[in-house]
C-alpha cells in the first residue's frame, strides 16, 4: 500500500471534517437503534450468542483439522481449491485462475477478504476489466476511494457527494436522490452482468460438514456473480470455518440483526460447487481460495479470539471513537475497534501501534459484540505490548516519571493540581477553554475544554459538612431540608462544577446508553 | 514446501500456543417448530412486513387464475412446467425458461418459481438450485411470483436445514430469499430492487386433498 500519512495526521483531518460528523453520527446511531430493536425480536438471544461464541472457539482450537476436512468437502463437491500465504499470492491465484479460463471481464461482490488484498489493483495492472457491483463498493470504485465502514463501505459520502461521482465517472444526469443514483446504478452493473467472464466474492461461512460457501446479501449482487460468469473464486480467511448448518443458522440470526437491524439478509446463498451437467445456470467452475495472510500469527498469539469477529460492524457503530474519526483513519481494510486489533495483528504491531491506542476502553463494543468478543481486553494487551516493544517519546515518558512523582505525594499533588486549575481557568470565556498551551494543546486541538470548578469537589464536601453541621442537619438530606445545605447544593450543581466526577469512564467516554456520544463540538 | 502446507503447519503450532478464552457454557438448541397454522399466520405477518404481496387460494385453480392475472401482458420467465406446484406451468405456456437464451431471460418482466421451503419466522422462501428450477428465475426479472404449498413450510431455519439437509447436499446451491432486493448504501435511505427483483409476490395453495 502506498504511503498512509501518520496517524494524528489522519485523526486530524477527519476531526475537522465537519460533514462526515454529520453523516457519521447520523448512520451509526440509526444502526445502533435497529440493532437494538432486532435483538429484541431474538428469541433467547444470550444463548444464541454463547452458543455461536462456542462454535467459533472450537473451529479455532482445532482449525488445522477443520481446515482440511472443509477442503476435502470442497474437493468431493467438486471445487478447486487453493492456498495463499499471503495477499501478493491470493491475487496471484486469481489472476492465475483468470488466465486458465480465458477470463477477461470480471464482477466481483463485496468482500472484506479481497480488500485487504487490494486485488482489484492487482487485475487491472494485469489488463483485467473488473467491477465493484455492491452499490457501495461501486461507487468507492468509481471514486477511486477506500470503504469506510465493514457494511456501509460509502458512510462516509453524502447523496449529493454520490451523484457528482456517478455524474463524473459513468456520465448519468446529476441528481441526489438515492433512489434514481441506484438506478442508475442497477442498468449499468446489469451489463456487466450479463458480460461477465468470471465473477469473484469472499465467504462469509464456510460450512465445514458439507463443504459449503455462505454468502449474504441483500442487493442480490452476490447471486449474480455467483450465477451468471462460467468462473466463480471465492476468496476466504482461514478463519471463516463453522462446523455445521446447524450452528450457521446460529450465525445467520446474529449477523444480520447485528449489522443492520434485519432479522435476516434478503439473499442467504448456500454454495457448495459449479453446475452440473444439465443445470442452466451457475459457474461451471468454482474455485476456492484460502487466505492465510497474518492469521496463523494471529492465532498463535493473546488476540486469537479476535478469528471469531463475523464482520458485522456492530463494534464501529458502537464505538465513540469510530464515530468521530469515521474508518479512513484507521488506515487500513479493517476499521473502529476490531481493526484496532485485527490490523496490527495482521500486519504487526510497528507503525499501527496508535491504533490500540485510540479507544477509550468503554465496552460498548463488546456489549455489542455477536460473538461477544472482549475487545478491551485485547486492546489493553496490545498497549502492554507497545510499551514493551516500542519507543516512547521522550516526552511522554518523562511526563509519565513526574506523574509517577508526585501522584504519591498528596501535599504536593493538590499544590500542583491546583496550579494547574488555576492556570485553566484563566484561559476560559464564559466557562470554555478553546486552547491550552504545550502538551495540553493536543486536548483542545478538536474540542473545547469545559473550565474546571473553581473549588474541588473534596473542598466543596467539606465545606458542606462543616456547613451542615453549623445548621444540625445530614449533608445528605433531601432537597428542601435545612437552608444551609439546600443553598450549598444548588452551588453544587451549577453548570461549571459538572466536572464529570461521579461518573464511570464508560459514561465520561459516552460509552453505552451515554448521553453524550460526541465529544464535545467546538463552540463557534 | 507448498502454500497448504506451510499454512496448516504454522496453525497446527499456533493452536498449541492459542491463548483462547474459555467457552461459554450453553446447552444446544432445538430448532423450533410451531404448528401449521400458526406458522401460516406468522410467514404472513413476516412478508407483510417485507412489503411482500400475499395471496392465499384454498383451490388450484384459483393459484392458476392468480398466477395468471399476475404475469398477464408481461414476458414470464419461469421455472419449467413440472416443478411447479398446482400445475401452475399450465397458464405460463409462452414463458421463457432458465434454458431459453440468455438475452430471452434477461428481457423477462416477471419470473415465477415454486419453492422448497418456505421459512415462517422470518418470511423467507428456499430455493434449491437444480435443472429446470434455473436460479436466474428469482433474480433477472424485476418481479418475482412465488408459489408457496403450506406443506413447505417450516418455523425457522433450523428446521428446514433438518428437513432439506439430505436435498442439500445433493443440489450446488440453495438460496434463501427474504423480501424484494435492497440497499441502504447511500444515506442509509431504503431502495428496493438495487440488483435482483424489486417486487416480491407469494401465492399460497391449498393444502393437499
Amino acid at each position: 500500500m502506498s504511503a498512509v500519512p501518520p496517524f494524528v495526521e489522519r485523526v486530524r483531518s477527519a476531526l475537522g471534517d465537519e460533514r462526515l460528523h454529520v453523516a457519521l453520527g447520523r448512520a451509526t446511531e440509526a444502526l445502533r437503534s435497529r440493532r437494538a430493536s432486532a435483538f429484541a425480536s431474538l428469541e433467547d438471544s444470550d444463548r444464541v450468542r454463547d452458543l455461536a461464541r462456542k462454535a467459533k472457539l472450537e473451529v479455532l482450537a482445532d482449525l488445522a483439522s477443520q481446515l482440511q476436512r472443509f477442503e476435502e468437502r470442497l474437493v468431493a463437491n467438486g471445487v478447486e481449491v487453493h492456498w495463499a500465504e499471503t495477499g501478493e499470492e491470493a491475487n496471484r491465484l486469481v489472476l492465475e485462475i483468470a488466465r486458465r479460463h480465458g477470463v477477461k471481464r470480471i464482477v466481483k461482490s463485496k468482500s472484506m477478504a479481497t480488500e485487504e488484498t487490494h486485488l482489484n489493483h492487482a487485475l487491472e495492472r494485469a489488463g483485467m476489466d473488473v467491477v465493484e457491483t455492491d452499490l457501495g463498493e461501486y461507487i468507492v470504485q468509481l471514486n477511486q476511494d477506500r470503504p469506510s465502514h465493514i457494511i456501509l463501505p460509502i458512510i462516509h459520502l453524502t447523496r449529493e457527494d454520490v451523484g457528482a461521482v456517478m455524474h463524473r465517472r459513468i456520465q448519468v444526469p446529476l441528481s441526489d436522490d438515492p433512489r434514481t443514483l441506484a438506478g442508475f446504478a442497477r442498468a449499468k452493473l446489469r451489463e456487466e452482468f450479463l458480460r461477465a467472464d468470471m465473477g469473484i466474492t469472499g465467504a462469509n461461512f464456510g460450512v465445514v460438514e458439507t463443504g459449503t460457501i455462505c454468502l449474504v446479501t441483500n442487493e442480490g449482487n452476490g447471486r449474480m456473480v455467483t450465477t451468471l460468469p462460467r468462473v466463480h473464486v471465492a476468496v476466504m480467511g482461514i478463519e471463516k470455518l463453522v462446523p455445521t448448518l446447524e450452528d450457521l443458522d446460529l450465525f445467520l440470526r446474529l449477523l444480520a440483526r447485528s449489522a443492520t437491524g434485519q432479522k435476516i439478509t434478503t439473499y442467504t446463498t448456500l454454495l457448495r460447487g459449479p453446475r452440473r451437467p444439465g443445470d442452466e445456470c451457475g459457474p461451471e467452475a468454482m474455485h476456492v481460495i484460502l487466505l492465510d495472510n497474518g492469521r496463523s500469527r494471529l492465532l498463535a498469539g493473546d488476540d486469537a479470539e479476535i478469528l471469531g469477529c463475523i464482520r458485522c460492524g456492530a463494534c464501529l457503530n458502537a464505538c465513540p471513537i469510530y464515530k468521530s474519526i469515521g474508518g479512513h483513519a484507521y488506515g487500513d481494510t479493517y476499521p473502529g475497534p476490531v481493526g484496532a486489533i485485527v490490523t496490527p495483528g495482521l500486519r504487526g504491531l510497528h507503525g499501527w501501534s496508535e491504533l490500540p491506542a485510540a479507544s477509550t476502553l468503554c465496552g460498548a463494543c463488546r456489549d455489542v459484540c455477536p460473538v461477544r468478543l472482549d475487545i478491551p481486553r485485547m486492546l489493553l494487551g496490545l498497549r502492554r505490548e507497545t510499551v514493551r516493544t516500542e519507543k516512547t517519546p521522550l516526552g511522554l515518558r518523562l511526563g509519565l516519571k513526574a506523574f509517577g512523582w508526585i501522584a504519591p505525594r498528596p501535599k504536593l499533588y493538590r499544590a500542583a493540581a491546583a496550579a494547574a486549575r488555576r492556570l485553566v481557568r484563566a484561559r476560559a470565556r464564559e466557562g470554555w477553554v478553546r486552547r491550552l498551551p504545550g502538551l495540553g494543546g493536543g486536548w483542545t486541538q478538536a474540542r473545547d475544554l469545559r473550565a474546571p470548578a473553581a473549588t474541588t469537589f473534596q473542598e466543596q464536601w467539606t465545606h458542606r459538612q462543616q456547613t451542615a453541621r453549623a445548621t444540625g442537619s445530614t449533608p445528605g438530606a433531601s432537597a428542601g431540608g435545612a437552608g444551609g445545605a439546600g443553598v450549598r447544593r444548588q452551588q453544587a450543581h451549577k453548570p461549571e462544577a459538572a466536572s464529570g466526577a461521579g461518573l464511570t469512564p464508560a459514561e465520561r467516554a459516552g460509552g453505552p446508553g451515554g448521553a453524550a456520544q460526541h465529544p464535545p463540538a467546538r463552540r463557534r | 514446501m507448498t502454500a497448504r502446507e506451510s499454512i496448516l503447519s504454522r496453525v497446527a503450532a499456533a493452536q498449541r500456543t492459542a491463548r483462547l478464552p474459555a467457552r461459554p457454557v450453553a446447552e444446544p438448541m432445538a430448532a423450533a417448530t410451531r404448528s401449521r397454522s400458526h406458522c401460516l399466520e406468522r410467514f404472513g405477518q413476516e412478508l407483510a412486513a417485507l412489503g411482500v404481496g400475499c395471496h392465499v387460494e384454498t383451490t388450484a385453480e384459483a393459484v392458476r387464475e392468480r398466477v395468471r392475472c399476475l404475469v398477464e401482458g408481461q414476458r414470464v420467465l419461469s421455472w419449467d412446467a413440472e416443478h411447479l406446484p398446482y400445475e401452475a406451468g399450465a397458464v405460463l405456456t409462452a414463458a421463457s425458461r432458465g434454458s431459453s437464451p440468455r438475452a430471452e431471460q434477461a428481457a423477462a418482466e416477471v419470473g415465477v418459481t415454486g419453492c422448497d421451503g418456505a421459512i415462517a419466522e422470518t418470511g423467507t422462501l428456499a430455493l434449491l438450485s437444480g435443472r429446470g428450477r434455473s436460479r436466474a428465475v428469482s433474480l433477472l426479472p424485476p418481479v418475482h411470483v412465488a408459489i408457496v404449498r403450506p406443506e413447505d413450510l417450516c418455523f425457522s431455519m433450523g428446521e428446514f436445514f433438518a428437513r432439506h439437509g439430505a436435498r442439500m447436499s445433493q443440489e450446488p446451491s440453495c438460496t434463501f430469499v427474504t423480501g424484494p432486493s435492497r440497499t441502504a448504501d447511500i444515506e442509509l435511505t431504503l431502495t428496493l430492487g438495487v440488483h435482483g427483483p424489486g417486487r416480491v409476490v407469494v401465492v399460497i395453495g391449498p393444502e393437499p386433498a
